[in-house]
């Protein structure tokens, strides 16, 4: 499952050795506007908190500049290379998250399972049509949840769905109810279904969807081309009411200097999918026409060591690893202050299920530690790219925390262009990032879990792993709440994941645009317009 | 003269066939396939192995080579292995795009540069040759990415009144692209000039301290005639081969300036080409610079015969 949904966080979207480029643009624009980014108030650096809210002008069309997945996406759903802006907008799922991160009713307003935690109960919403005016039914739920694992389609869902799902025993006993019977008890099922990948699509409609894009959402096709512009119109007959948009125009750009670029003259509204660095955030909060919104603790930042190699193969030298930095200096310098600290731990704060349990640093117990573990003064190359612009701000702020214990790192710049399949899950240690907005479950059983195909640190622990299936087996949620959080514990104790922090996206967006909010993989296409 | 010009066509077949197999093995070299690239870290291992194998990548590079060149010889560049559609009309395309600039540039910085470079070269070490050569120099010296950023920063941030990046696709009609082609005109003239100047003013330099100059003047003729009639042709023929240089340059993707404005041409597509090892898309365009390169050189030299009787009068002189 992506690290992101599309583009930044999937390598053939977006060649972001261009992003150098966009850096160099962007200072030499800021260097022409020299009264701009430190005037006052407005010193560094006081970038705006969140968009502007209100009520917005009737209708309107709102311009997107987009990282294309590849000339190969599509808009089905569940493929890997969906075209991620379409999918929020296009269809709805039957159960979607709100903003604290809790499951909330989207197209099934009711669920509940036996007592055991295997056979699921979704009631759902009444009078829903598609955008071609088919009822929405059960069948719908219940072809798309097949599809979803059937291995042909290699969804990235249908590894997390896979060993949960049967697709004999999905059952639709009637038009509004759909009733799965798990292979294995998981009271946390619901938010399994959460993900970008779980939108509904027509009963049938699998060949054609990529193209059709026909769902239930707030907005219905009217051009798309892969790689390409398209467009989508308002959906009257959404069940929600329509949104407040005519309608929404998407325009493809590889090269984040010439989305940056389009934002500042006025081309686009809102850049997508594109975590402004900090120079390039303050040229755009400068300008008259554009400012910056964040999507607080968007980003989840790791410097994962991979427990199969050498020397972190030895549990001593991953908690010296952790015990030696400084979170905070690593806040400092890379993200300019403006994030919170992971404390090794991947489950973001606030979200259901966290636990404030941290270790405190402790070079002299990192230097005692290594001794033991016979790697005193170890000397270890941490792998960065151009990919994120906080990748190597954060890699070398590391190194210059990790220096009091005796540790000698090596910050190896590499192409941004290959890093995620020549770098990523194959050197010892790098630094990369992830979104966040997974529900904790999804989070840990994919990429903690022994064996999951997105388990970057190539951990396996029997215990780790018996923990996550207890919990999913519990009941009662509190008891569900102490298991979790006692993963998190082994995660942060003996995992092999840095997680120095959680920092907020910084969007670019125009002054004009009202509403925006996108939280994880939500983004609230309903209420987003322009100032009237 | 024909011998020489179909010995100049066979060297020219050569070089692009060897252009191709370069770019072939180069490609090899890339770390990542296009099966990784293009189904990105969200793709199981499973279908990886699975594109792999439709994609026909398990075979041997030879023989992959061959196949596509013996399908480019009859003019079919064959699929592009990211989005399944036919390369040649794509590359067709956004060959055209690129033309678009490629012709403003030539019609701006040539008139424009062969117009400053004969003042620099007849006001030699005064002030106009000074403030041009400065210039000059300038425009060598910073990138086309730096001239493309501030041009946008003055006429499309600063006084709107020229788009900052192209919003169309490729298809788009050439009426549409029109505005959009003047920035990266502007930004390509900017450091093509620069070159064109400078080897325009010493050329001058040297054809108006040779003989004939001085005997046309002995004549009595007047300065303008002198220069028109008489240094200019003689002062243009070493021009001639930066011009097919640049003409070349141009037309082979200017990959930086069309990413910088998002200007769909051949430059952006060979980018996103490398980015997703594409292969056949890259031998396209590899195949296809390539041969504009070798004919603008061929044009050159054809244009300097026409130019100088000295090289008409046969194979031996002429060499």
């Amino acid at each position: 499952m992506p690290r992101s949904p599309g583009a930044e966080g999937a390598p053939p979207r977006i060649p972001r050795r261009t992003a150098l480029l966009g850096g160099a643009g962007a200072l030499g624009a800021a260097a022409l506007l020299p009264g701009c980014t430190a005037s006052g108030p407005r010193a560094a650096p006081a970038l705006p908190e969140a968009a502007a809210t209100g009520t917005t002008a009737d209708g309107g069309v709102l311009r997107m500049a987009r990282p294309p997945a590849s000339q190969a996406e599509t808009l089905d759903p569940a493929s890997s290379l969906s075209a991620y802006e379409y999918l929020g907008a296009l269809y709805s799922r039957l159960v979607r998250m709100d903003a604290e991160g809790h499951t909330a009713p989207d197209l099934a307003t009711e669920w509940e399972s036996d007592d055991a935690g295997l056979v699921w109960t979704f009631r759902l919403r009444d009078g829903v049509r598609f955008h071609d005016g088919r009822r929405f039914t059960s069948a719908d739920a219940a072809y798309t949840l097949r599809r979803i694992v059937d291995p042909d389609l290699a969804s990235p869902q249908g590894t997390v769905l896979g060993p949960l799902i049967d697709p004999s025993r999905v059952h639709t006993p009637e038009p509004g109810v759909l009733v799965v019977e798990l292979t294995t008890p998981n009271f946390e099922f619901p938010a399994l279904l959460t993900n970008y990948n779980c939108y509904v699509v027509p009963d049938g409609d699998g060949n054609t969807i990529g193209s059709t894009g026909i769902g239930t959402g707030p907005f219905r096709l009217d051009s798309f081309s892969p790689g390409g512009r398209g467009r989508i119109v308002a959906y009257d007959d959404h069940w929600e009411g329509p949104p407040a948009l005519d309608a929404i125009e998407m325009f493809s750009m590889t090269d984040i200097q010439a989305r940056t670029n389009a934002l500042l003259a006025g081309q686009v509204d809102l850049i997508s999918q594109t975590n402004l660095d900090f120079a390039t955030a303050r040229v755009v909060e400068a300008s008259d026409r554009a400012t910056i919104a964040r999507s607080v603790n968007a980003q989840w930042y790791v410097l994962p060591m991979l427990t199969t190699a050498e020397p972190f193969t030895d549990v001593r030298v991953r908690r010296a690893m952790k015990l030696a930095y400084d979170p905070r200096h690593v806040i400092d310098v890379a993200l300019q202050g403006t994030g919170v600290p992971g404390n090794d731990n991947p489950v973001p704060p606030g979200t259901p299920y966290w636990t404030d349990y941290a270790v405190e640093r402790d070079p002299d117990r990192a230097r005692a530690l290594l001794a033991e573990a016979g790697h005193e003064g170890l000397s270890v190359e941490l792998y960065t790219s151009g990919y994120d612009p906080v990748f190597t701000p954060m890699a070398l702020a590391y190194r210059d925390s990790v220096a009091e214990a005796g540790i000698d790192i090596t910050v190896r710049n590499t192409s941004a262009d290959s890093y995620y399949t020549q770098i990523w899950m194959q050197k010892p240690l790098m630094s990369t990032y992830w979104y966040t907005g997974r529900p904790a479950d999804q989070l840990l059983n994919q990429v903690f879990r022994s064996g999951s195909s997105y388990n970057e640190t190539a951990w396996a622990n029997d215990a780790f792993d018996g923990l996550l299936d207890a919990a999913r087996a519990t009941a009662d949620e509190d008891r569900r709440r102490t298991l979790y959080q006692d993963a998190q514990r082994m995660v942060v104790d003996e995992g092999g994941a840095m997680t120095p922090m959680f920092a907020d996206r910084l969007v670019g967006i125009s002054r004009d645009v009202l509403n925006y909010h996108e939280s994880g993989f939500e983004f609230d296409y309903l209420n987003i317009g322009l100032r009237p | 003269m024909l011998l020489y010009i179909s010995r100049r066509l066979l060297s020219a077949v050569v070089t692009v066939l060897l252009a191709s197999v370069i770019v072939f093995a180069a490609v090899q070299l890339l770390p990542g396939d296009v099966a990784t690239q293009v189904l990105g870290q969200d793709a199981t291992p499973d279908a990886v192995a699975a594109l792999r194998e439709q994609m026909g990548l398990n075979r041997p590079a030879v023989l992959r080579f061959v196949d596509w060149i013996t399908g480019a010889v009859r003019g079919d560049f064959g699929v592009s292995l990211v989005s399944g559609e036919p390369v040649a009309p794509t590359l067709w395309l956004h060959l055209r795009n690129t033309m678009l600039i490629a012709v403003a540039t030539i019609a701006v910085a040539v008139t424009s540069s062969i117009v400053l470079g004969v003042v620099a070269g007849l006001y030699r070490d005064r002030w106009p040759d000074t403030v041009i050569s400065t210039l000059t120099l300038v425009g060598m010296s910073v990138p086309e990415f730096v001239v493309a950023t501030l041009l946008v920063l003055a006429l499309s941030i600063t006084v709107p009144v020229l788009p900052a990046v192209v919003l169309d696709e490729a298809s788009a009609p050439v009426v549409d692209l029109l505005p959009a082609v003047v920035l990266p005109t502007i930004a390509l003239s900017v450091v093509m000039t620069a070159y064109i100047v400078r080897m325009t003013r010493t050329s001058v330099i040297d054809v108006m301290a040779s003989e004939f100059v001085t005997t046309a003047r002995l004549k009595g003729l007047g300065t303008g005639r002198v220069v028109v009639r008489h240094a200019l042709p003689s002062a243009l023929l070493p021009t001639l081969n930066v011009i097919a240089m640049n003409v070349a340059w141009l037309v082979g993707g200017v990959a930086v300036v069309e990413n910088v404005f998002n200007y769909p041409g051949v430059g952006r597509m060979l980018l996103e080409a490398v980015h997703n090892r594409d292969l056949p898309v890259l031998q396209a365009i590899a195949v296809v610079s390539a041969a504009v390169y070798v004919l603008c050189n061929l044009a050159a030299d054809l244009g300097a015969m026409a130019l100088n009787p000295r090289l008409r009068t046969g194979e031996r002189s002429a060499r």
